[in-house]
């Protein structure tokens, strides 16, 4: 029938746009990793495998994750309950305070522990600590550093929106404060939580900046991978590794996916009201400021590093440090990884709009495959990813430009900032394209005027995502990146190598200060904004 | 000559039909309820109607002419959503001048000024001239399905389709805006084909009404006809029980209510 033929005309655009994408994923993503684990054919598999360094490595990462994943899981919970749940004051504050690790690279993690508990370390010194805190238990607090940001606001979030509705039933019913936990919040928890462990885990267990700082002699399985490829140029012993990182990494993304509540959740309820409680809210604070000093003591450490002399011969103030990193090409650096940041942030942000879009708001058989290649990118580690890069792509013009720079990270940062959206235009009314259209209003412009600008709060906090992570991450990039293009964060591997921790921190307070800045841009922008609406 | 005229319109799902063979007509200036439950094919017909959504077989003809495979824009319909979809970044006053400058039908008649004169004329007559400025999430939900009526009947469509319109309001919210859209029809003559499984507003609204259930038509015939002559078992559960029911309660009520005074 010619009608049914007619309305079939309106989807060929998007069908198309949809084919376009699915293909742009395969040469993104898939083709790189097929490429990487083919190379497993020319490997002695078994042999890498059965090696006891391999097997040593294997056991140290499990181990290490685990136990930090713990840490900073319950870490984050005592810290989400002290800000969420009590009449604490300057929430907004101490929630930005809590944040702030997120803003600098895992390395400089490690770093700041080096600062702090290293062989030389200050507080070493002080305490008479012989060895410095290197191998598991520094693996393990500075991983706990890295992660626990991420760990606080997931859970944060989910303690600040819980419904308060419940509990006025369970005070109505009588319960005690132990029945209402495990009644209300530890059921409500559960999922959220499964959630906030795999997400730590992944961020650990796929980590390499931490345990190269501090490992020493205790090697993960990240770290073997990064000296294999970059050291002794291995790419076969390379993708094996690469290969076995993939499996936790992806375990946690489909255990976290089956976990995750199917459709939005619009439940109306009322907050959850916080009694008096003045011993509370002070121990509260106490916690929180204790945390916050912990927080900031490698911060303040690298401010302090960046502008002496030597440490801890010359304890003098001087630019020293400055001058040696601009030397070396830190302003080129900066200007590199800047580029790179906002390059990514828009070009990410703009395919993570358009998949948002097919997969959110035109659903049809492609958009499942299209949202499944969106979210691939959170089960792959940024060394795994790169890797595929450096081996799918060497022979491509894009090697060793700039352009595969932008590709790898916006490929590494995908699936968040994606999901963002894909939340966003989930929630926005589903009618709005179907009136367009009996309006004789386009899809186009209904996107532009009515479901873009009701987005702009999300867009933002996506080009941000994607700024951030593009100034903080050395793991796809160590591979792919050359002298000419190579990001500013990259130098503090390079610092370290040499042994110029004063330089790496100066580096490292670098990054934090481009981020900082970017978040004030961000905060003003949204203030500005809501003010005009 | 008959504003709509359809002639057998069937379409599945799947291997689920929705619509079997259905055939009908509305007269000019009527006001239709199509009334079932839900899963019945009733917002299906509605989305075949205005053309978001295609039959397989079937024919739609507007005053006489055929519009099975017009696009929707030239239709010359319009459509009330039950969760209104509004553009909610923008202002009520907003809200309707952007569809009278953008919509293919009225843009090349109006300019910004006189688009924003017509938006507020339509919405004096739907009393909102107090909220033009307000954006739609500050308004109750009966002001902003009167947004969504305004916006719609702003392009001055001959036949406006309601998708339960009334179903997310509250009870007193739904009497005064039926007396309204009562009130725009009568004014405007337009067609309204109204969407709904209450009974009650069917039957206090409408000119006819058309029973339907599993994608097929049972009735379809004034109020009184459907009362007096229900055509089949199903019409007389469905409907005419329903209104006893409420009546009966509304009895019991006034009694309990008589006792306790």
């Amino acid at each position: 029938m010619s009608a049914a033929r007619s309305m079939r005309k309106k989807y060929i655009p998007s069908t198309a746009l949809k084919i376009v994408l699915c293909i742009f994923w395969l040469f993104a993503i898939i083709l790189p990793l097929i490429r990487m684990l083919s190379t497993m054919a020319t490997v002695d598999v078994g042999q890498v495998l059965s090696t006891a360094k391999f097997a040593r490595a294997l056991g140290h990462s499990l181990l290490v994750t685990a136990v930090a994943t713990v840490i900073s899981v319950c870490l984050a919970g005592l810290l989400a309950w002290c800000v969420a749940r009590t009449n604490i004051k300057h929430k907004a504050l101490l929630n930005t305070l809590l944040i702030v690790p997120m803003l600098i690279p895992s390395i400089s993690h490690g770093m700041g522990l080096i600062i702090i508990l290293g062989s030389n370390g200050w507080i070493s010194r002080i305490i008479g600590l012989q060895n410095g805190i290197y191998g598991f238990w520094g693996i393990v607090i500075g991983s706990v550093m890295y992660s626990f940001p991420v760990a606080y606001l997931m859970i944060y979030d989910v303690l600040h929106y819980e419904d308060g509705t419940p509990y006025e039933a369970g005070n109505v019913m009588g319960l005690s404060v132990k029945d209402k936990f495990f009644a209300i919040t530890l059921p409500y928890l559960r999922k959220p939580l499964i959630s906030v462990i795999f997400a730590t885990f992944t961020m650990v267990i796929t980590d390499y900046g931490v345990p190269l700082m501090v490992g020493g002699k205790f090697t993960t399985l990240p770290v073997m991978m990064y000296q294999d490829v970059i050291g002794m140029l291995d790419f076969g012993k390379g993708s094996v590794i690469g290969m076995i990182m993939l499996i936790p990494a992806i375990i946690a993304c489909v255990i976290d996916m089956a976990n995750r509540d199917k459709g939005n959740a619009n439940f109306v309820g009322k907050p959850y009201t916080i009694k008096k409680n003045v011993a509370r809210d002070n121990v509260a604070r106490i916690i929180c400021i204790l945390t916050i000093i912990l927080i900031f003591l490698p911060i303040a450490s690298f401010a302090v590093l960046g502008f002496i002399n030597k440490y801890p011969i010359d304890m003098a103030f001087s630019f020293k440090n400055l001058n040696q990193a601009v030397h070396m090409g830190a302003m080129k650096y900066l200007r590199n990884s800047v580029i790179i940041a906002v390059v990514v942030s828009i070009l990410g942000t703009a395919l993570a709009l358009v998949n948002a879009y097919m997969t959110a708001r035109n659903k049809t058989k492609l958009s499942y495959v299209l949202h499944l290649m969106s979210i691939t990118s959170l089960a792959i580690p940024g060394l795994v990813l790169g890797l595929s890069y450096v081996m799918f792509f060497k022979s491509t013009p894009i090697y060793g430009t700039f352009a595969i720079l932008f590709l790898v990270n916006a490929m590494h940062f995908f699936a968040s900032p994606y999901l963002m959206a894909y939340n966003t235009f989930g929630k926005i009314n589903e009618n709005l394209e179907d009136v367009g259209s009996t309006m004789g209003i386009g899809r186009w412009g209904i996107i532009k005027d009515v479901i873009l600008p009701q987005s702009f709060g999300t867009i933002l906090e996506m080009m941000s995502y994607f700024f951030i992570n593009c100034m903080m991450t050395i793991s796809a990039v160590s591979f792919l990146a050359n002298v000419s293009d190579k990001p500013l964060a990259l130098m503090i591997t390079q610092f370290e190598g040499q042994m110029q921790l004063e330089c790496a921190a100066f580096v490292s307070l670098l990054i934090l200060a481009v981020n900082v800045l970017l978040k004030v841009v961000i905060y003003f922008i949204k203030k500005a904004t809501n003010k005009s609406n | 000559m008959e504003k709509l005229e359809v002639k057998g319109l069937s379409k599945s799902f799947g291997h689920s039909e929705v619509l079997h063979d259905i055939s009908f007509s509305v007269h000019d200036g009527e006001f239709l309820s199509i009334l079932g439950p839900s899963g019945c094919g009733k917002t299906t017909i509605l989305r075949i109607l205005i053309g978001l959504e295609s039959a397989e077989k079937g024919m739609i003809l507007k005053d006489g002419v055929d519009i099975t495979n017009l696009p929707s824009a030239k239709r010359k319909m319009g459509i009330v959503f039950q969760n209104y979809a509004l553009f909610e970044n923008m202002s009520v006053l907003k809200n309707v001048q952007y569809a009278l400058l953008k919509s293919t039908s009225t843009k090349d008649s109006f300019n910004k000024e006189q688009a924003a004169q017509k938006a507020k004329e339509m919405l004096e007559l739907v009393d909102l001239s107090e909220h033009l400025d307000k954006k739609p999430r500050q308004l109750s939900g009966g002001q902003q399905q009167r947004v969504a009526i305004a916006r719609t009947l702003a392009l001055n469509p001959d036949v406006i389709l309601f998708d339960e319109p009334m179903s997310a309001l509250d009870v007193d919210t739904r009497l005064s805006l039926r007396g309204e859209l009562k009130e725009l029809q009568k004014r405007f003559g337009t067609t309204m084909i109204y969407i709904t499984h209450d009974q009650e507003e069917a039957f206090a609204m409408s000119d006819r009404i058309m029973v339907m259930d599993s994608g097929v038509i049972q009735q379809l015939d004034t109020p009184s006809n459907i009362v007096d002559h229900p055509a089949n078992d199903y019409v007389k559960r469905f409907v005419i029980q329903n209104i006893n029911i409420k009546i009966n309660s509304l009895i019991q009520f006034a009694r309990t209510e008589d006792k306790t005074e």
